[in-house]
Order: structure tokens, then sequence, then C-alpha cells
């Protein structure tokens, strides 16, 4: 892991919409936080672009995704 | 300082579509600093398409019943053109509150600041004396004219619409769209009117044939055409091969240049005359993408702008959109009309081409007009370009747009039924002439 990648995420209205897009971003990262409030935050391997997470399946559909901030570990 | 998620700069056609469509897709989530100077809604509604074309319609019903073209019909018409460009500025202000100021008070998650922004950091731009920072930003700063070194004392597509007396004698320096429409709007009214230009081309980027008829085409109708380099105009005269003088107004059209003076340094945004984009609209910060105008590209329409706002937006959150460029419609909105979609003769080298005279369309002999309608292909029938010369190709271009963008061929226009007598059919004829004599061609010939 060698990166923290902090996201806005549109579209949540519940626990179980925050669940789901947990789940989603769990399948290319660690350490996955997503908060009801639109913020989410994971680690990512390095030769994962971050700017391609908005791109993911969970993310195609009713919930948005936008990169805010990209930090090295 | 605020903080965004979206920080647009320009609110014209890209900003505007922009901010609309990230709202929708954010369930008005975004939050978004919509910035801009000047009138609400940029060129298109306040100085450029919407102004052109009242005037260029009322010019035509001015010119129409001052020389109706059917037999046993007499008329006359007189121009207060003072009154006339009084409605026209209400309609411009009218039009710019129904489709952007009362449009953006739908969504409270965007905010409005007026005034010129400049960016200070990667992620941070100074609009008057405040500081908003944003995760991404848009950059929509449109275009201006652009004016020659040798010219003073002019007005531009800018400011003309603020004139309450007709010029007498008119002076157009430049060839494109905004020259070719304007010359052909003031003519109508009376204006005396010459086109100064420095090649015998018109609108480059079509083909000769078409520029060769348009040319014609205003000659007849009392356009003078000044061809040749220009060494001097000011106020009431312009210096080519002579001294042409006498002038009411100088109209400078030559073209439009991108509005990057926002400090794209600070931003590590790159330019050359405009803002360098990839396919995805992002420029060389990653976090910063560019619509419009401003961007460094062939063409310059509100049609594209829209298309690239939206885009931009759609490939922040996560899309894989770029835009199409085979297939976007432009048109000169004289009379005829002069359309384009896809590539050119001049864009092209192995091609099959077929051009079709409006004579054979009967719609077209109705309303006693001439031109072309021509259509390019490959070899497998595949169409790469369409161009017409004729009335209501505005509204008939996309057709050939939709046929581009798929990848069809002519026989898609063939087979698309087509509304009897209509001048559209005449793009539908022009595909039948790759497969048929159209002159044995009875008018119901499917």
């Amino acid at each position: 892991m060698a990166k923290k990648v902090l996201l806005r995420v549109y579209g949540m209205t519940c626990d179980d919409c925050v669940a789901h897009v947990k789940n989603g971003l769990e399948k290319i990262g660690k350490n996955v936080d997503v908060s009801l409030d639109g913020n989410a935050v994971l680690d990512i391997d390095n030769d994962f672009d971050p700017y391609k997470i908005p791109s993911l399946d969970v993310f195609n559909g009713r919930y948005k995704a936008q990169v805010k901030e990209i930090k090295d570990d | 300082m605020t903080e965004y998620d979206l920080g647009i700069i320009g609110y014209g056609a890209a900003g505007f579509a922009a901010a609309i469509r990230a709202s929708e897709l954010t369930y008005n989530g975004m939050k978004i600093a919509l910035i801009g100077h000047g009138d609400i809604g940029g060129t298109c509604v306040n100085r450029g398409c919407v102004p052109s074309k009242y005037l260029i319609e009322a010019s035509k019903q001015l010119f129409s019943s001052k020389n109706p073209l059917y037999p046993g019909i007499k008329s006359s018409a007189e121009i207060n053109f003072n009154e006339l460009m009084s409605s026209l500025r209400n309609f411009v202000s009218k039009a710019r509150e129904e489709k952007y100021i009362n449009v953006i008070k739908n969504f409270g998650n965007i905010d409005i600041y007026k005034g010129k922004a400049h960016f200070v950091s990667k992620n941070e731009v100074m609009v008057n004396s405040e500081k908003i920072k944003a995760t991404n930003f848009i950059i929509a700063t449109g275009s201006r004219p652009y004016i020659p070194e040798n010219i003073d004392n002019y007005v531009t597509s800018d400011d003309i619409w603020s004139i309450d007396e007709l010029p007498r004698k008119l002076a157009i320096i430049g060839s494109g769209a905004v020259a070719m429409e304007m010359a052909y709007a003031f003519s109508n009214l009376g204006s005396e009117v010459y086109v100064f230009n420095r090649s015998d081309h018109v609108l480059k980027n079509f083909d000769n044939d078409i520029s060769r008829l348009l040319i014609e085409h205003m000659k007849n109708l009392g356009v003078k055409f000044i061809f040749g380099d220009i060494n001097k105009a000011d106020d009431d005269y312009v210096i080519s091969d002579k001294k042409y003088d006498g002038f009411d107004k100088i109209l400078v059209a030559t073209s439009r240049v991108p509005n990057i003076d926002i400090n794209l340094d600070a931003a590590s945004v790159n330019y050359r005359h405009g803002i360098i984009v990839d396919d995805h609209l992002r420029t060389s910060n990653k976090m910063i993408y560019a619509a419009g105008d401003c961007v460094e590209q062939r063409l310059q329409l509100e049609t594209l702008a829209g298309r690239e706002g939206v885009t931009a937006v759609e490939n922040i959150l996560g899309f894989d959109k770029s835009i199409d460029f085979r297939s976007i419609p432009w048109v000169v909105f004289t009379e005829p009309n002069v359309a384009s979609v896809g590539l050119t003769e001049n864009q092209l080298k192995d091609y099959k081409k077929r051009v079709i005279e409006l004579k054979n369309v009967v719609k077209s002999s109705i309303l006693m007009q001439d031109g072309i309608v021509k259509m390019l292909t490959d070899k497998n029938g595949t169409v790469l370009g369409v161009q017409a010369f004729a009335p209501y190709a505005a509204e008939f271009i996309a057709e050939a747009a939709s046929v581009i963008r798929k990848q069809g061929s002519y026989n898609d226009f063939i087979e698309t039924m087509h509304v009897f007598p209509t001048v559209s059919e005449s793009i539908k004829i022009t595909a039948q002439s790759f497969i048929r004599d159209i002159s044995k061609m009875s008018c119901c010939m499917e």
C-alpha cells in the first residue's frame, strides 16, 4: 500500500448505501472508511491509478465519486 | 477562504452546461462556485448566436418584403433601425433571464461569483478579494474578438449590438462565419457592405466550391468583396489595394482568441494560443479541466462548448467520455444557409463524392433558391462528410451528423423516409445519386 486517497461520494442516503460503497471500494483498496456525509478514504497500491476510482462499478449507477486528494504514505 | 467541490471559471455556455450536469449527476450534492464577469450567459446569448440570428431573421423579412419572388405579389417595406435594435436587445435580455438567470435559481448548490478570477495556486483562485478553493476546476473562460494591430476605431461582434443607426456604408474585415453573417444581414437591411479579406476564400473550413458559391451569392445581393492585404483601417477608411473611405462603421470580424489570461502558470496548466487538453478535456494539471472556446481547438461553437462542459464534468465523475470531432455540425446563417459536418475534400485523399444541385429538389424550386449539397464517403459508402449551401440546411444538417456519428452509409439516408416536399430531401437525393442517375428519377422515388 502506498497511497491514501480521499474521495467525495455522492448519492448515499442510508447505511446500506455506505455499506454498498465500502464493499465496492474494498475490491481495489484496504482500510476503507466511508461516511454517510459523503467522505471516503482508502489505501491503494501504487500501481493502481487513483483517478480510475470514480470509474469503478460501484460508481456506475446511483453513486458518483470525485477524487479529492491523493497522499503518498 | 470558501471551499467547493467544483470551481467553474466562466458562466457562458460551457460553464453553465458543466454546472447543471454536475448538479444532475450528484443530486445537487456537489457544491459549485460558478465564477464569471460581464453579462451572465457568455458570448452566445449576449453577443453571439442569439442577437446575430435575431438580426439576420429580421433582415430577411425586410429583404423579402421589398423583393417578393412570386408573380402577382407587390409589396413595400420600411425599416426603423432604432426600434429593431431596441427589440433585439430586449429579446437578448429576456433570453438571458429565462435561459440563464432563472435557470440557475433552481440549483441551491451553485453559488455565483461575479468578478475576474485568476489562479493563485494549483487549486485556488482569487475573485475580487476573495479566495476560492476547489477540489476540481473547469476553465470555461471563452474567447474574444482578435484585433489586428493596424486597425483602429472599429466595432466588433461584441459591441455592434448597441448601435441605433443603420450604417449607410459598412466595412467588414474578415471572412469567417461572423463576417459573412453580418455582411448578409446589413446588406439586407440596406447598408452598402464591403467585405475586406486577405485571400479570395471565405469560410476557411469549407471547400472551395462552397466558398465560391457563397461569394457569388453575396455579390448578387450587392455585397462588395475586396481581396488583398489590409494595410490600414481607421474610423472611416480601409487601405487595401487602394483607399476605400466614407464608411460609417468598420466591423472587425477576423477571428476570436481564447481568454486565458488567468495566471495559468500558478495552476501548472499548459497553454499555447489556448489551453491544451487531452481527449478527456483534462489539462496538464490532473484536477483541472477546460471546455469551450478557451481550449486550443479548431472549432469555436456554442454547441461544442456546451458538450465539452458536460463532458468535462462527466470525466471528473469517472465517465470515459471524449468529443467526437467528426460529427460536429456547424452552420453559417446566411440565406441559403451554409452547413457542414464531418470531413471536407481538403482534408481527405481517397474518397467518393456526389454533388447535387438544388434544382433537383422540388421544394427548393418552389422556394426559388439555388444551392448544392455535397456528400463524401469512403470506398465502402461510409459517410465521411456532408456540406450544404441550401435553404434550411441548419435544420437538416443534424441528420447527417447523426449518420456520421454512427459511422453509417449513404444507405441510411436513402432508407430513411423524408417528408415531401422539403429541402431536407436534398440530403437523401444526394445519397441516391450514389446508386442511380437522379436526372432519371421521379420526385417520389424511394
